[in-house]
């Protein structure tokens, strides 16, 4: 059965139709939405890791003898 | 765990798919409405959803203000936006389902503006959860929501309550309401498939919360040590 079949086959009407798709658009974005805030803050938090990793380790307490 | 995110992208398309085929081609069409009324089977489970997952949010207020657990407040963040998007399919499949059978888009009705009220409510959640500054947002956020969903059972009251353009119950409206089997079979299944599909969406956006969350621990962190 060929694309055009299938459709065929579905009992549309334009305002079904339209809302339909609205809510395939609306469930689908929203899923694309939440995948790539996840990408993002993934990346976000493996780039915060690399920096802490490569950062110097700082004493807190020196003294003018440690110093020199 | 790294499964989780192509499977749950993979199984929300294929219930959206199924769910759409049962509805516009297995489904009998209805004898008054005709063929629009296949909106229904989207319309209400998306209603379903939008108020199990206000629920939820409810619950996971209540018990942030009890325990302060940051697992209880993603899930109040992650329940309330799922909740409104499938409010907002909810509030836009109505008005196309009654242009062409009220032969209007709306109507100020007790039941279409108690949902649009409902929608507003949660925004305003969103919303402060975004842009409020302080220690004290997830608090507030958490006792707005406890009051916020009073409003959830007035929606659900309201066919009940008040004479409304908005059909009466088909389920629990006793005598004389109901659905024809063919009607009742697919609308079943697509309620439990709506239902799936929004958990998987909760799991998705609270694991995303819980992320966001470690994020900003991780940064104040690297504030501390002085690296950020």
């Amino acid at each position: 059965m060929n694309f055009t079949a299938f459709l065929n086959g579905m009992h549309l009407t334009p305002f079904s139709g339209a809302a339909y798709a609205v809510a395939w658009v609306i469930y689908l974005g929203y899923l694309a939405h939440i995948l790539l805030r996840m990408k993002k803050v993934t990346a976000e938090r493996e780039e915060l890791e690399r920096s802490v990793a490569a950062a110097p380790k700082r004493a807190v307490l020196t003294t003018e003898t440690q110093r020199h | 765990m790294k499964k989780l995110v192509p499977v749950s992208l993979v199984l929300i398309v294929v219930l959206l798919g199924v769910s759409s085929y049962l509805a516009l081609a297995v489904a009998p069409t209805e004898r008054t409405m005709g063929d629009v009324q296949r909106i229904f089977y989207y319309h209400v489970p998306s209603g379903w959803v939008a108020g199990f997952c206000f629920f939820l949010n409810f619950l996971a207020s209540v018990v942030y203000l009890w325990k302060r657990s940051g697992a209880s407040d993603a899930m109040a963040a992650a329940s309330a936006e799922v909740g409104v998007v499938f409010c907002s399919v909810l509030l836009i499949t109505g008005p196309l389902w009654a242009r062409p059978v009220w032969g209007i888009w709306w109507t100020w009705d007790a039941r279409l503006t108690t949902t649009l009220v409902l929608w507003l409510i949660y925004v305003s959640y969103l919303v402060l959860r975004r842009f409020s500054v302080g220690g004290q947002t997830q608090v507030l956020a958490a006792a707005f929501a406890v009051f916020g969903f009073a409003d959830v059972p007035i929606v659900y009251m309201s066919i009940r309550w008040f004479r409304t353009q908005h059909p009466s119950p088909v389920i629990g409206g006793g005598e004389g309401s109901g659905m024809a089997p063919g009607i009742a079979h697919v609308f079943f299944t697509n309620l439990a498939l709506f239902t799936v599909m929004g958990i998987l969406y909760l799991v998705l956006r609270y694991k995303l919360q819980m992320v966001e969350q470690a994020l900003e621990s991780a940064h104040a962190q690297a504030a501390l040590k002085g690296v950020a």
